[in-house]
């Protein structure tokens, strides 16, 4: 045996999550069909009170309760594989770092969402921005898009190893997840809006910009550095 | 059987493959493994016997490190387990009534994904190897969901065996087999018996005490028996079971 690099180890768990998602498709169809309902249910709800409501100041808020939502979905399935028939067990029997373990799921789950979000972006746009004037500067919000599914998917894979054991393991990762994702949340919904809506760029924009990206820092290091503990307790 | 267990006693070396000192494990305030110690040879079949809650599966998680003891120390071919955790996983293997497999993964991407991760040099053709040992190589393309019951045994013995480990950990490895996969199971075990040691959780006395060369009973956490099978007489030992198994759990 040649011990292989902890590179190695880390594209050989991404590439059997793809591999099996692949084949299943079964985070991607889900997610991307709730998205899909919520979308739906969002044109329902705002159908009556769009002459009252400037939608382009809630398109921030709209947009990021839709991928908050559709992330949990995703997350709590990520892990609900790992647990049957004690996978997870049998990747902890190898000789490896287990903060490769958590890199490779939160990579994967990164992907997922990242999927999800170019079908849905599309949709998005066309259902509520397109009988509106959107700034200039709209295609801009890609950025906190980026920033905060990167933060979404390094605490959301922590949070959903923690309570894959538990008897209410969906509503436990809610009640986990929404709290701590909350500073996230806050700085990408204020970055996306200024950019659909208009407004300081160089103030808000970027100041909610950094907030994100400190939060990513600070939060997926916090995992990468907790997660030997969590899976070995 | 007994023939080939006296074969394996003399196989068995000075070295101890396994050395527990003072083992214990703590749940809240319940002690599931409560000071155990004892030195297993190497080439050595362990069974390890005992009620529900005699704390069996929590020593073999120990033993497979997927669980740290709250005190003692436990060495496994002579390294500490608790300081290199990696090195004695480069020698250990476990085969669970949990398959370990991606059940919507084909058999070779689960034994190509275990391959890969421990860095076995030419890892096709060990799968190949394994899958032809285990007669599934007809079924390599096919998703392990699709497997029966004994297939994906046969297959997470190919799993666990894969690397070559040393010393093997069966957790309750007959459960849910039926007589002929039971066979099956049986004849591949002893294929890869030799030079290896082996320690067995079963709640089957019989198949447990032919299979092996020691036997440990346990109950409340605490070992009640430990012995070599030679100086065991199997109907004393199955009294001593019987009594083991009323005392029940704590």
């Amino acid at each position: 045996m040649n011990k292989p690099s902890t590179f190695q180890q880390y594209v050989t768990l991404l590439r059997k999550d793809l591999q099996r998602e692949f084949r299943t498709k079964d985070m991607l169809s889900s997610m991307g069909i709730y998205a899909l309902l919520v979308l739906v249910v969002y044109g329902a709800a705002l159908s009556q009170t769009a002459r009252q409501f400037d939608v382009l100041q809630m398109s921030g808020g709209l947009l990021w309760a839709l991928i908050v939502f559709t992330s949990l979905l995703g997350l709590n399935r990520s892990f609900s594989h790992e647990k049957e028939n004690g996978c997870l067990e049998g990747i902890m029997l190898v000789p490896l770092d287990r903060s490769v373990v958590f890199l490779a799921k939160a990579t994967s789950n990164l992907l997922f969402l990242l999927v999800v979000e170019v079908v849905v972006l599309p949709l998005f746009y066309f259902f509520f921005l397109t009988t509106t004037q959107p700034a200039s500067t709209w295609p801009m919000l890609l950025l906190p898009l980026l920033v905060g599914t990167i933060g979404i998917a390094g605490i959301g894979t922590l949070l959903s190893t923690i309570t894959v054991n538990t008897r209410g393991k969906d509503v436990l990762l809610a009640v986990l997840f929404i709290p701590l994702v909350y500073p996230l949340l806050y700085a990408c919904v204020s970055a996306t809006t200024v950019v659909v809506a208009g407004g300081d760029i160089e103030g808000v924009y970027l100041n909610a910009l950094l907030l994100a990206a400190g939060y990513d820092v600070i939060m997926v290091l916090l995992s990468w550095v907790l997660y030997d503990f969590v899976v070995s307790a | 059987m007994a023939e080939q267990c006296d074969k394996d006693l003399a196989k068995v070396s000075d070295a101890d493959a396994i050395v527990l000192d003072n083992v214990s494990k703590v749940f809240g305030d319940r002690h599931a493994v409560d000071g155990l110690s004892l030195a297993l040879p190497q080439g050595a079949f362990l069974s390890i016997f005992g009620p529900n809650g005699a704390g069996k599966t929590t020593l073999l998680r120990m033993l497979a490190t997927l669980s740290r003891p709250t005190e003692g120390t436990i060495s496994v071919l002579g390294i500490d387990l608790k300081e290199h955790p990696d090195e004695v996983r480069e020698h250990i293997g476990l085969i669970s009534h949990n398959s370990m497999l991606y059940a919507d993964l084909s058999a070779e991407q689960n034994l190509m994904l275990t391959a890969r991760l421990y860095g076995i040099a030419d890892p096709r053709e060990r799968v190949d190897q394994m899958l032809d040992a285990v007669e599934l190589s007809h079924r390599r393309l096919d998703v392990v969901r699709t497997f029966s019951r004994g297939m994906t045994q046969r297959l997470s013995i190919a799993r666990a065996m894969l690397h070559d480990p040393e010393v093997v950990f069966l957790d309750e490895p007959y459960s849910g087999l039926d007589p002929h996969a039971v066979e099956i199971f049986d004849q591949l075990i002893d294929q890869v018996r030799q030079n290896r040691t082996f320690v067995m959780v079963s709640h089957d006395l019989s198949k447990g005490f032919a299979a092996c060369t020691h036997a440990l009973v346990m109950a409340r956490g605490r070992k009640v028996a430990f012995e070599g099978k030679d100086n065991i007489d199997f109907e004393a030992f199955a009294s001593l079971y019987r009594d083991t198994v009323g005392m029940g759990v704590a």
